[in-house]
């Protein structure tokens, strides 16, 4: 099967990341319409297009934009390029190879929605992608693409790269606005909603890199080209970072909807001997999928939730029998550990403490009310804290413990018979 | 006004009112750490968790809106099962070291454990390790372990006081309160934190360690350092007062007090109080009680007036006392001695107007409004020249003092010491005499009075506002009240079987001394 490339049709070509070589591909072509066109029918053309949000939550782009006051408030557009999921790696793609997409995506968008300001929040390992967008932002503003009068249309707009300093909690959207406003990186309580109160306490949209990118395509085309792509629920297609024991991991773009086995071949499959044990199919928050579920699934946002897990980011990680799922369930709980920003406290507290029983489990000083209690403690991590950071842990922690409880049983009943730690197969 | 139905209990609240002020309103236990009526809200407990009809998710009462026809309620079994699972979450890293810990007794997370809480634990893993006293600046000592992040004392910081020195460092379970280098929390509000913080994190360096809260009793009184009159608590015990915590009063100082207002328990304490009535001059003092002190004292300014006339007395007042001691003080002088010379002393005026923007103000005497119309009530045009005109011209023979009972907000005691002992005779009434009136030349009475924690009454604020207080505790009960004086310097017997008595045992103490280091 091949890749569907839309969005990385040019990635190939290291011309694309200069405004010069971009435009030789079309570049701004599409700036060019749209700035012709009523905002509204931007507005109305991306909600008929149906495209969600590529960040993780998967809210359908057009509606989020719709929340926005009708007033003329001053209001701000916010690229999220924090890109901090594990196993996600798509948005450096796009940022490092074809910059002027993402800036030409958002001058679009932030003239649908009537904003004169945007930032793009990149997160601060990502040098290079950071000066890769400094630079085209440079260029956008010697060419007259940003800043005033943008192509003779009268609009203004102005851009500005923020660069995080490595904090998973700033990719949540209120945590990022905290961080642009200079304050400790930490969401905030909603409601108010960003839309209506966010950056400076005023009316902010924060898109995803790939979705703001992939407005550009919906204008050119229009909604029904897009709509080819991809299903009903899920159109368009998606960038996956395939990650994990397949023999070629990496960035691929395809519709949604695909199939998963599909996908894993693509990537080369696995490494010969191995066998297939399990699929993070969106990210290290999702709900893990065993490999009888992996081999049924196709990725797009009903199927997997369906399932009980979540396209994500679309972070898939291939996991084969080489691995301990003890073992990479302590890896994940570490991460969350040391990502919970400190606020509520079942996060805070929870985080830890599963951290905790999973290190020790690891250890081999499990015992057996362990796995029950690390359900126990996920469960009512769930859905009590401001920002979804609780959940992200809890849901891996279920999902392992409930569709791998073998495994972590063995690991106590080793850890009777064994003084030391446990070896993996 | 939104009317709902709290645990099937229905409502009312104003528009715009939260969940959480409902429960309040409608006289429910709620479990909370974070929300404070003062505050801004914060929603980071997680512990006031509601059901909403209609709502599937649990709610945080503190940020939902009471809306018309609203159906909540925090009694189901899930809500239940979640707020046990919240304490259990604050308690995880929460050390046990409550039997050492000077919140215990008035601690949130003991009293709700007790409430909502009191499972089994489950956790058997080591809890995180932080620091123990983090000295926070000259009047607050933080012990990290305790602290449970709550964010109340860094909201007020924020809010409140707005000088923002608390902030929370680090992220996740290793996030601590504290400030940064150089910057100590120092204002005159430190200690409204050590009130608001649920937890034994923030202890106050004055109390920390001297009393078990629960041998403390507590009464209602007026905070008698400013102006501003504060509503108070003080806290004692037979030794005496040990603290002064504000009490909610959104007229006057809605839930804060300051500082020095805290400070104002010192005073009343054994240790600086005249016990006994002393009557001489410079270095030879009689001691007898203070009731024979009056009487002698009121039989010498009857001798005065007799022989010289009404005009030479001079009754000299300070703002520290109450409305009704003025009254019966006046009612002896001006209708029984016929005295046109009554003086209002004032401290420091040019700082009278000062006001620090939230609750502290440079009347440093609680009643200067309450003098000021007893003194028009009884017609007094005293001028202060007119005063020091008599006294320098041996016109005035004899002067009567109150107060004050603070010296040291009376920053010319010793100037005023000198012009009032010109006099051949001397009358001052004070809880804490002046050092200075030991050396005075002139024949000298000095007789304890009661302070405004041992006795009811009236001050009335800088807004005109009379607010009553009632008698607190007794430590020197020999000492009179102003009204009594009167009486007693009027020839008249008190009714002893009727004064309040001692707690006992008023011993030293040590809440007097001042304390250092940690």
């Amino acid at each position: 099967m091949q890749q569907t490339k839309l969005l990385s049709e040019h990635y190939d070509k290291p011309e694309f990341q200069n405004l010069d070589g971009y435009k030789k591909h079309g570049g701004y072509a599409v700036l060019a319409k749209a700035l012709k066109m009523d905002p509204k029918a931007i507005i109305e053309e991306v909600k008929a297009s149906g495209l969600r949000g590529r960040g993780g939550a998967g809210f359908p782009t057009g509606t989020k934009w719709s929340f926005l006051p009708a007033n003329g408030e001053p209001r701000y557009l916010l690229c999220n390029a924090d890109e901090g999921e594990p196993g996600t790696f798509k948005d450096r793609l796009m940022m490092e190879r074809a910059p002027h997409q993402l800036i030409e995506g958002m001058i679009i968008s932030a003239f649908a929605i009537g904003s004169k300001k945007s930032y793009i929040y990149i997160r601060g390992e990502y040098d290079y992608s950071i000066a890769c967008v400094r630079k085209a932002i440079d260029e956008a503003y010697k060419a007259g693409l940003l800043g005033k009068n943008i192509l003779g249309s009268g609009f203004d707009h102005d851009m500005d790269v923020y660069a995080g300093a490595g904090a998973y909690i700033c990719g949540e959207e209120t945590g990022m606005i905290s961080s642009i406003e200079g304050l400790k990186g930490q969401p905030k309580l909603k409601p108010p909603f960003p839309a209506v109160q966010g950056y400076l306490r005023k009316p902010t949209i924060v898109n995803n890199v790939e979705t703001l990118a992939a407005v550009k395509y919906i204008i050119r085309d229009g909604a029904a080209a897009y709509r080819k792509y991809g299903t009903e629920k899920s159109p368009g297609t998606k960038l996956f970072s395939v990650s994990g024991n397949v023999t070629k991991p990496g960035n691929i773009e395809v519709p949604l909807g695909i199939s998963l086995k599909d996908m894993i071949e693509m990537c080369g499959g696995l490494k010969p001997g191995r066998k297939l044990k399990a699929v993070i199919p969106g990210g290290s928050s999702a709900p893990v999928l065993t490999a009888d579920e992996a081999m049924k699934a196709t990725m797009d946002y009903e199927c997997l939730a369906q399932m009980g897990s979540m396209l994500g980011s679309g972070a898939v990680i291939i996991i084969d029998d080489s691995n301990s799922m003890v073992d990479l369930l302590d890896v994940i709980m570490h991460f969350y550990h040391h990502e919970s920003c400190g606020q509520c406290t079942p996060c805070r507290e929870g985080t830890g403490w599963l951290s905790k029983i999973v290190h020790r489990i690891l250890k081999g000083d499990g015992e057996p009310k362990d796995i029950d209690l690390i359900k126990k403690v996920s469960e009512q991590m769930m859905g009590k804290t401001i920002c979804a950071l609780s959940d992200a842990a809890a849901m891996p922690a279920i999902s392992f413990v409930t569709k791998f409880r073998g495994e972590f049983e063995q690991h106590l009943q080793k850890a009777r018979t064994t003084s030391g730690g446990v070896a993996h197969a | 006004m939104p009317k709902l139905k709290i645990n099937g209990k229905d409502v009312e609240v104003p528009a715009g009112a939260t969940i959480i002020q409902a429960y309040k309103a409608s006289g429910q236990d709620i479990c909370h750490y974070c929300w404070h009526p003062g505050l801004s809200v914060a929603g980071v407990c997680r512990l006031c968790m509601v059901q909403v009809e209609g709502i599937p998710k649990l709610q945080i009462a503190c940020n939902t809106e009471a809306k018309d026809g609203m159906v909540v309620n925090n009694n189901s079994e899930m809500v239940k099962e979640t707020v046990k699972w919240g304490l259990d979450f604050h308690l995880i890293n929460h050390p046990l070291d409550c039997p050492i810990c000077d919140q215990a007794g008035e601690c949130g997370l003991q009293d709700q454990y007790m409430q909502f809480g009191a499972y089994d634990p489950e956790m058997a893993e080591q809890k995180v390790k932080k620091s123990k006293v983090v000295d926070l600046g000259p009047t607050v000592v933080l012990d990290s372990e305790r602290c449970i992040l709550c964010s109340r004392c860094t909201r007020f910081c924020d809010e409140v006081t707005k000088t923002s020195e608390l902030g929370i460092f680090n992220r996740g379970d290793h996030s601590e309160i504290g400030i940064v280098e150089g910057k100590p929390l120092n204002n005159n509000y430190t200690l409204n934190t050590v009130d608001i913080c649920p937890v034994g994190a923030l202890t106050s360096k004055d109390f920390r360690f001297r009393q078990r809260v629960w041998y403390l009793k507590e009464a209602d009184s007026i905070c008698p350092g400013c102006s501003t009159g504060c509503n108070v608590k003080v806290h004692y015990n037979e030794e005496g007062l040990w603290r002064v915590k504000p009490r909610v009063n959104p007229d006057v100082n809605g839930h804060w007090m300051c500082d020095v207002g805290r400070n104002t328990y010192k005073y009343v304490n054994i240790k600086n109080r005249l016990l006994a009535g002393k009557v001489g001059r410079r270095d030879s003092w009689m001691e007898m009680s203070p009731n024979d002190a009056t009487r002698t004292a009121g039989m010498r300014l009857k001798d005065v007036v007799d022989k010289h006339g009404p005009e030479s007395v001079a009754l000299v007042l300070t703002g520290q006392y109450t409305n009704e001691e003025y009254k019966d003080l006046l009612v002896y002088f001006v209708t029984g001695l016929k005295l046109k010379n009554i003086f209002h002393w004032v401290n420091n005026p040019e700082k009278l107007n000062d006001f620090d923007g939230l609750l502290f103000r440079g009347d440093r005497n609680p009643n200067t409004k309450g003098l000021e119309a007893a003194l028009k009530l009884a017609g007094s045009k005293g001028r202060w020249e007119d005063l020091q005109a008599g006294l320098n011209g041996k016109k005035i023979k004899a002067v009567v003092v109150a107060g004050p009972e603070d010296q040291s907000v009376y920053p010319d005691m010793n100037e005023k010491v000198a012009l009032f002992a010109q006099a051949d005779n001397l009358v001052w009434f004070t809880a804490c005499p002046s050092d200075a009136l030991n050396g005075s030349g002139a024949e000298t009475w000095q007789i304890p009075v009661k302070t405004h924690a041992e006795k009811a009454g009236t001050f009335t604020n800088f807004q005109g506002k009379e607010q009553k207080f009632p008698l607190a505790t007794t430590i020197v009960p020999q000492a009179l009240t102003l009204s009594e004086a009167a009486e007693v310097l009027a020839g008249k017997e008190l009714n002893w079987a009727l004064r309040p008595k001692s707690l006992g045992g008023a011993k030293n103490n040590y809440a007097t001394t001042e304390r250092g280091a940690l």
